[in-house]
């Protein structure tokens, strides 16, 4: 019977396995081999981790930009989800249509009108001249990354915190109140320390695109404000250096890798979902 | 006698302009154990939450030891409250759950230390300090719960449904404890139960309501004895519950006799329901009896037979050690102790017939069984 069992779950989890397989652990064994060879002889080197020392001033800038955007992504949202967790029903659903809406547009689509709005010659600064106000220097600044940034994530931070949220019983923030809490108190010993998961999850998944993310900074940015993405590309597209890209990548992904052990040993939480 | 510390004056409550109390006038005495008593969706949770402040009554008052505190939040009230289902913060261990409300009263560390620690000792959890809640069983996160709520050391203590979620042995010995730590702490309890036996055994004064009413307030043994209507003659224990005629003080006919009772009080010949319990009807032999029937169902209950007799097409419940058969032919005398007249209510021809025993033991096994469906619905009407 257990027997059965085992087989039954392999076959029905087979067909993931196998993509998981091809698609995640092939390529990033290939990636793992092109960051440890040479370009030229295709012998083992450790070349191409050491020439990413001159990128590491991008590589703090990529995190510093994710980590601002996530940050500003938890204080947006978290009112967002709450007001969302408390309405009726019928209309957090309508609220959570909306709030899902813009991803079903392009990506890329959504960061161009961002362009659109803020260019010199672009809607905002001529609404703003006809006030007499600027033209103002919008794009290509680092605010204009990370509002991109912080436009595009938003929803993955609401989400895991609203779905945190409705799921809170209502009787531990009446035994809170009935210990002697007042509003805010309810909120920072019961509210807050519960939706730690939300938060850690929603963290994550607006952290790990940011961090890794090369059109919007591409889009948004300026040629000084290059995020390790867009080096990544440019060693694939441009400068074709496929062995140092590939070593970038490997460095990026274990620095990804160690933010979320930290955010999880902080949060000291089993339950925090991972990627 | 104690002073009185809540009282409850002209309460009615509203949801959605359903009417869920009306007119709830009660007094409770400092140190008393009061429990209110009745079937899901009488009320009993909404009163309960009124006092502890997470309702506003739609009209009435409430008075904490002469002060009202109607509109006073819960977290000003020296009120706390053992919740259904405990309501045991799941991120603190088992200490932190304990000294929470110690530490909203910022408290010194040692003196949160000393008082959690011998309140934990008085629940006997000593030793579980560092666990944490989901590890425990539902007997320990009911003991959490309640040295959370005592350490505060409020002056009323508010239970709702605390043993629900107990096995019966369990719930046997919590009932013990419970009263135990009542009685050493010198708190007052306003208890919320639909267990009749828990209401009865524990209590000073229990207080029967239904449909969001009180029906009755009395000590356990006026409550049985005396029950004021058909409904709380049903719902305290079993009853036979029979249309009567009063004649005069201390005499009753009921099933074409007149009997000797001991009430009196009546109108001539009013109209009143006459109750016997069970228990308190013997079965004798055929010829010599005053009421005759025949067995139509016998169920061993062991320490008794219960009996269903069809007497004339009413059928009595009667308690007796003694076996009879299936079918056989039976009589019964009451005697004048056993029978309790009550004036005619809303309730009356609604209760007390055994005609349809499968039914009420349906609808018994309904209500005892823990959830609280009606009042849930209130709850998300409130939100």
């Amino acid at each position: 019977m257990k027997r059965r069992n085992n087989v039954f779950k392999l076959l029905l989890s087979g067909p993931y396995l196998i993509w998981m397989a091809i698609f995640v652990l092939v390529p990033m064994g290939m990636v793992l081999y092109f960051a440890l060879t040479d370009p030229d002889t295709g012998r083992f080197t450790l070349d191409n981790l050491m020439g990413i020392e001159e990128f590491l001033p991008v590589f703090g800038e990529s995190v510093w930009l994710a980590a601002v955007s996530a940050l500003l992504c938890i204080v947006i949202a978290y009112p967002v989800a709450y007001v969302i967790a408390k309405a009726a029903p019928s209309r957090q659903r309508v609220l959570i249509l909306l709030v899902m809406l813009p991803m079903c547009m392009s990506f890329l689509l959504r960061t161009l009108a961002w362009v659109a709005l803020l260019e010199d010659t672009g809607i905002l600064n001529r609404l703003l001249g006809s006030l007499g106000i600027g033209p103002l220097k919008l794009i290509r600044t680092r605010g204009a990354v990370i509002l991109g940034m912080v436009y595009n994530y938003l929803p993955y931070m609401i989400m895991p915190l609203y779905s945190v949220l409705t799921k809170l019983d209502r009787r531990l923030i009446e035994a809170a109140e009935d210990l002697g809490c007042s509003g805010t108190q309810v909120f920072f010993k019961v509210i807050l320390p519960l939706s730690a998961p939300g938060i850690i999850s929603g963290t994550t998944m607006v952290f790990v695109p940011a961090v890794s993310t090369f059109y919007i900074s591409k889009k948004l940015g300026s040629s000084g404000t290059a995020l390790i993405g867009d080096l990544i590309e440019s060693q694939f597209k441009q400068s074709y250096n496929p062995n140092l890209g590939a070593a970038m990548s490997l460095v990026l992904m274990v620095m990804i890798f160690i933010c979320m052990g930290i955010m999880n040993r902080f949060a000291g939480q089993d339950e925090v979902s991972r990627i | 006698m104690e002073k009185e510390l809540i009282r409850l004056a002209d309460i009615a409550m509203q949801f959605d302009g359903e009417e869920v109390l009306r007119s709830i006038n009660l007094t409770v005495r400092d140190k008393e154990f009061v429990t209110l008593l009745g079937p899901s969706g009488c009320g009993k949770t909404t009163t309960l939450r009124i006092i502890g402040g997470f309702e506003t009554p739609t009209s009435g008052e409430v008075y904490f030891d002469g002060e009202c505190i109607t509109n006073l939040p819960p977290y000003k009230r020296k009120v706390n409250t053992i919740f259904q289902r405990y309501a045991l913060f799941p991120h603190l261990n088992v200490f932190e759950n304990v000294a929470f409300g110690l530490r909203i009263q910022k408290l010194p560390e040692e003196e949160i230390r000393s008082r959690v620690l011998e309140m934990l000792a008085l629940v006997n959890l000593k030793g579980y300090e560092r666990r944490s809640t989901d590890a425990l069983s539902g007997g320990q996160q009911q003991r959490v719960a309640i040295a959370r709520a005592l350490v505060c050391r409020p002056r009323l203590l508010l239970l709702d449904e605390p043993l629900g979620a107990l096995d019966l042995r369990l719930r046997k010995d919590m009932q013990a404890e419970l009263k135990r730590i009542q009685q050493q702490l010198g708190i007052t309890f306003v208890y919320v139960t639909h267990d009749q036996e828990e209401a009865l055994a524990m209590s000073d004064t229990v207080v029967v309501m239904d449909k969001g009413r009180i029906q009755q307030i009395g000590t356990p043994e006026d409550i049985y004895n005396e029950p004021q209507n058909a409904f709380v003659a049903d719902f305290i224990g079993e009853s036979n519950i029979i249309d009567g005629i009063m004649h005069e003080d201390r005499l009753v006919e009921f099933c074409g006799r007149k009997f000797a009772c001991l009430d009196g009080g009546f109108e001539k010949r009013e109209n009143v329901d006459v109750v016997i319990r069970p228990e308190d009807i013997d079965i004798i032999p055929y010829q010599n009896g005053h009421i005759k029937g025949t067995v139509t169902s016998v169920t061993f209950k062991g320490v008794h037979y219960e009996f269903i007799i069809d007497v004339d097409g009413f059928k009595w419940m009667v308690q007796s050690t003694d076996y009879r058969e299936l079918g056989s032919e039976v009589a019964f005398i009451i005697e004048p102790d056993a029978i309790h007249i009550m004036k005619k209510s809303e309730y009356s021809g609604m209760f007390g017939d055994y005609s349809t025993y499968s039914e009420a033991y349906d609808r018994d096994i309904r209500e005892f069984d823990g959830e609280e469906p009606q009042e849930e619905k209130q709850y998300e009407a409130e939100e």
